[in-house]
């Protein structure tokens, strides 16, 4: 029945995977290094996490990306949300086209340049750079990519389900919260996790917006790895790849179960 | 109380600079009757259902609903529910509670949902699949989720807009039986919109045949079978035979050159006219005995009868349906009385049209 791959599609699938992983490993392999550098391994410890752990000045710094990724996507979710269905609401194709050209536009467009104009709208606006510039930037980048992964679910809903609702008695605010929410829960969560991702792992516009020792882990890593090798970063490299896995795990547990809600009915 | 409920006055739709969807229309519709709204598509029929609905508003002219103006009552607070095309049920909601979604929002109480649930559902025989989820459903009782969704909130009226279009053949069959037969038990007013007119005619008290945004003509299936109005009408509701004639005088009309005896009056002399006869009251006799005299260019099995096509000297074409046979190639007469023939004048109002049919059955009582 299914098709058998050529070995030669499996090898490079092979070499693929190998290329993108190894670094990941051999950084993970040497934060067990007692040796202390990267160039030869000299025996099995967890001092590095240990002191990893001690460092509360770097837990911190943890806390604060976790925080800023948490409340940004949440804020950037809800906003996006809003500003889909406002795109989709739109009666001209012309003017739903050019707003969604914008908001394209600011997915593209070079860290760099979002991060430079960031400071310098605080700067100008007398904004002090810190927790809350951080924060500010990272909804302002987050949102157009939440409403790209939920607009696409808004596109896809039949204009006449709306007109169902209203014609069994629903007002506006009942259309929103009882078909077009839970109708687009998917890019919602879709989005909100891209936003978490995103706001985790940014550098570049951090890197710009940050002041005042506030500061994320990848501005942090980045920095500590200016001053030399300390196998420090390969612990936390290795704590943060832990996690993604898991969080990858997880949703694609919560996507399957949500997937067989609909496979339940079927098999009754 | 009057037994009107519905009503339209002068009633005209448009979008931004394009042509009109709706022109100028009036109408009125009866407390418990079964309508069907029929034309070609973009005729302006599913517009009429969406203004009754509340879904858009007119450009100008009055809607009336119990003799209450509604042009500015929005969707929600209107007495009518609606099923529509794609039957538009909650994906996210199981059967149970895309039939209780109105009654929720009422903020009706959970028994009395359920109990109204339950028997919206044994109405369309569906009790027993509250749980199931939407898309576990087949086409045909997606349909009768969306009629049970639209009949448990008790509306004055509702709409149907082509509901039956994405069904098969033999399930559409059987859901116009039933959906005649519903309208029936609950004794409400249906507006069924389609452009099946085999459909139109089984189901319906009252038929409007719309085309270009105007209504064409009004009436019972068989009037508007037996009386079309205009070519369009004659050509969109069954098959027929148009043919250019002059009515020479009263209940005498001359077509395909030779003169025939007809039973319509009040026109004038020698007034260029179209005739219908419609291919069943053809009836296929010899050559020389026929009435007309045609070539047969064509013959097509159509299971119940034999789909004939001919051509007279004339250049008329002329479709027969008959159960007995031709060659193609065969010259046979054809046969029909005078009441097969039916008369049409150009450009006639309804209003008139209406007067002149009336006139011949007053005409037959004087005779008697």
């Amino acid at each position: 029945m299914s098709r058998k791959s050529s070995p030669f599609a499996n090898l490079f699938l092979f070499i693929i995977f190998f290329v993108l992983y190894a670094p990941i490993f051999y950084l993970i392999f040497y934060s067990f290094n007692s040796g202390g550098t990267m160039s030869g391994f000299e025996g099995f410890t967890l001092d590095w996490y240990k002191e990893l752990f001690s460092d509360t000045r770097l837990l911190i710094i943890v806390l604060n990306t976790v925080v800023i990724a948490l409340l940004s996507a949440l804020i950037s979710t809800i906003i996006g949300v809003f500003g889909a269905i406002g795109i989709r609401e739109m009666k001209r194709k012309r003017n739903q086209n050019s707003i969604l050209g914008l908001n394209n536009v600011l997915i593209v467009s070079p860290d760099v340049i979002i991060g430079a104009s960031f400071l310098i709208l605080f700067t100008m606006a007398g904004i002090q750079l810190g927790f809350y510039s951080v924060l500010l930037s990272h909804i302002a980048f987050s949102i157009p990519i939440v409403v790209l992964m939920v607009l696409p679910k808004l596109m896809e809903m039949s204009p006449s389900l709306i007109d169902a609702a209203h014609d069994l008695g629903a007002s506006r605010w009942n259309v929103l919260t009882k078909v077009i929410l839970p109708y687009i829960t998917p890019g919602i969560f879709a989005g909100f996790f891209m936003a978490l991702t995103y706001s985790l792992d940014d550098f570049a516009v951090t890197f710009f917006v940050t002041g005042n020792g506030f500061s994320t882990l990848s501005v942090e890593i980045y920095s500590l790895a200016r001053q030399g090798i300390s196998l420090n970063i390969n612990a936390l490299s290795a704590l943060i790849f832990l996690v993604t896995v898991v969080l990858v795990i997880v949703y694609y547990y919560i996507s399957r179960r949500a997937g067989n809600q609909g496979m339940g009915g079927m098999r009754r | 109380m009057t037994n009107t409920i519905i009503q339209f006055n002068n009633v005209t739709k448009q979008y931004d600079n394009d042509p009109v969807v709706l022109d100028n229309v009036s109408f009125e519709i009866e407390r418990g009757k079964f309508y069907t709204l029929l034309g070609p598509s973009g005729c302006g029929k599913t517009t009429i259902l969406r203004l009754i609905a509340g879904f858009t508003e007119a450009t100008s002219g009055e809607i009336y609903f119990d003799d209450k103006k509604i042009n500015d009552i929005p969707a929600n607070k209107r007495q009518v529910n609606t099923v529509f095309q794609d039957y538009a049920l909650f994906p996210h909601l199981n059967v149970f509670e895309n039939v209780a979604f109105g009654l929720r929002i009422k903020k009706m109480k959970n028994k009395e949902v359920e109990a109204k649930v339950k028997e919206a559902l044994s109405f369309v025989n569906l009790l027993g699949y509250e749980q199931r989820e939407i898309r576990d459903m087949s086409g045909g009782q997606r349909q009768r989720v969306a009629i049970a969704r639209a009949i448990v909130n008790e509306p004055e009226v509702i709409l149907l807009d082509e509901p039956l279009s994405a069904l098969d053949l033999k399930l559409r069959y059987q859901m116009q039986g039933e959906l005649r037969d519903l309208q029936r038990r609950l004794g409400i007013t249906f507006i069924f919109v389609t452009h099946d007119q085999e459909e139109a005619l089984a189901m319906s008290d009252e038929i409007f045949v719309l085309n270009k945004g105007k209504i064409q003509q009004s009436g019972t299936p068989i009037d508007i079978y037996d009386e079309p109005i205009n070519r369009f009408v004659a050509d969109f509701i069954g098959e027929s035979n148009i043919v250019k004639g002059t009515m020479i005088e009263d209940f005498l009309v001359e077509f395909g050159g030779k003169r025939f005896e007809c039973v319509d009056q009040g026109m004038n002399p020698n007034e260029p006219i179209e005739i219908v006869i419609r291919p069943e009251d053809l009836e296929i006799t010899s050559f020389d005995s026929g009435m007309l005299k045609i070539e047969v260019t064509s013959q097509l099995f159509r299971g119940v009868h034999y789909e004939i096509t001919g051509i007279d000297h004339d250049g008329n074409e002329w479709l027969v349906h008959s159960t007995k046979k031709a060659k193609v190639g065969d010259k046979i007469g054809l046969h029909f009385n005078p009441e097969a023939i039916h008369v049409m004048r150009f450009n006639e109002t309804e209003e008139d049209f209406d007067r002149r049919l009336e006139s011949y059955s007053e005409g037959e009582a004087d005779g008697e």
